[in-house]
């Protein structure tokens, strides 16, 4: 089965929800991990909240294109080349430290994404986009904290914030290297990296934590299905099931 | 657990006006992460509205070992209970 996606608002919305799901899974290797079990459980539920709201946004992408697939279809039959996710999501759980930096990275993204997106004029995304926005708030506020915490917690949990920062923020430039479709379907891009510049400055700043130059990259954008070398091993592990028993029901 | 890090008694309140019922407990270093503890483990599935988390050790109990002293008296005077009277048919259910 060759999934295709034609509509043009259709292919601007699969990479918000690959970029859901991809995080979501990333969160769910999480399970049984967590450095206590409070934190093991909440951050599994956050999990379960990107897999509800790609879920959600692949319905939408299937009506716009024609109704031809399921959402588990986009999920588990895609190649690595199909998905259009940030890079930044699919960074893998090096320590926790990598964990709550990529979350709250993507958190204030997101609510930016999903505030634009809650005026569009597809009732379905409009609708959604609001429910969102208020888990989005809980996991921002959750992913905040922790990165006062983790940044002003001990030396340790500094310079292992730092190393997740230093390592993620390759990773930034591409979500604001807008293209057509960006601008065609989100309200005002430029308030996007604008906002998510200085509320994340803002909170590095009390944490006693810093946004470091890196040398230039030449990574291509993740909006022509283009990824780092861990996304292959993320999509081997999430879709081996379904692949290898195509006909199992869960 | 490391040092620093402490129990909190967690309560839910079902619907405003309700009275708050313990659930269990929760362990967080301080009041924010655990009311966010609480609502992680406790309300996901809609339990409640509202929440309360109060340090265990802010709750005074009886020690075990004065649970006799305290409780057994009340074993045998089953008259407390104002049942050994009738109560006229006219009063109806109360």
């Amino acid at each position: 089965m060759k999934i295709t996606i034609e509509n043009k608002e259709a292919h601007f919305l699969v990479r918000i929800a690959d970029t859901s799901v991809i995080l979501g899974q990333r969160l769910a290797e999480m399970c049984s991990k967590g450095p206590m079990l409070e934190e093991d459980i909440a951050l599994s539920n956050f999990g379960l909240d990107l897999f509800g709201r790609a879920e959600e946004m692949y319905k939408i992408i299937s009506n716009l294109d024609g109704a031809k697939f399921t959402p588990d279809d986009y999920v588990f039959r895609r190649n690595e080349r199909e998905y259009y996710n940030l890079k930044l999501v699919e960074q893998p759980n090096e320590d926790f430290a990598w964990v709550i930096a990529r979350q709250f990275l993507h958190d204030i993204y997101a609510r930016e994404i999903f505030t634009q997106l809650s005026n569009a004029s597809n009732p379905d995304l409009a609708g959604l986009s609001q429910k969102v926005l208020k888990e989005i708030r809980y996991s921002l506020m959750h992913s905040k904290d922790w990165m006062n915490r983790l940044g002003l917690g001990t030396d340790e949990s500094n310079v292992r914030t730092q190393k997740a920062l230093d390592h993620l923020m390759k990773y930034v430039d591409e979500m604001f290297a807008f293209d057509e479709l960006d601008k065609t379907y989100l309200a005002d891009p430029e308030k996007l990296k604008t906002t998510w510049f200085k509320e994340v400055d803002e909170v590095l700043l009390e944490s006693n934590l810093k946004r470091n130059p890196f040398p230039p990259l030449t990574m291509r954008d993740f909006r022509d299905g283009f990824h780092s070398e861990h996304m292959g091993h993320l999509l081997s592990i999430m879709q081996f099931l379904p692949r290898a028993y195509p006909d199992a029901k869960w | 657990m490391e040092s620093g890090d402490k129990v909190w008694e967690v309560f839910v309140q079902k619907k405003a006006g309700l009275p708050f019922k313990h659930v269990g407990n929760v362990h967080g270093y301080d009041k924010k992460m655990a009311l966010q503890n609480a609502r992680d483990l406790y309300t996901r599935r809609s339990e409640g509205r509202e929440l309360w988390v109060v340090p265990a050790d802010a709750i005074v109990a009886v020690p075990l070992d004065e649970a006799e002293a305290f409780f057994d008296p009340a074993d045998d005077k089953v008259y407390r209970h104002p049942t050994f009277y009738n109560i006229p048919d006219s009063v109806g259910h109360m």
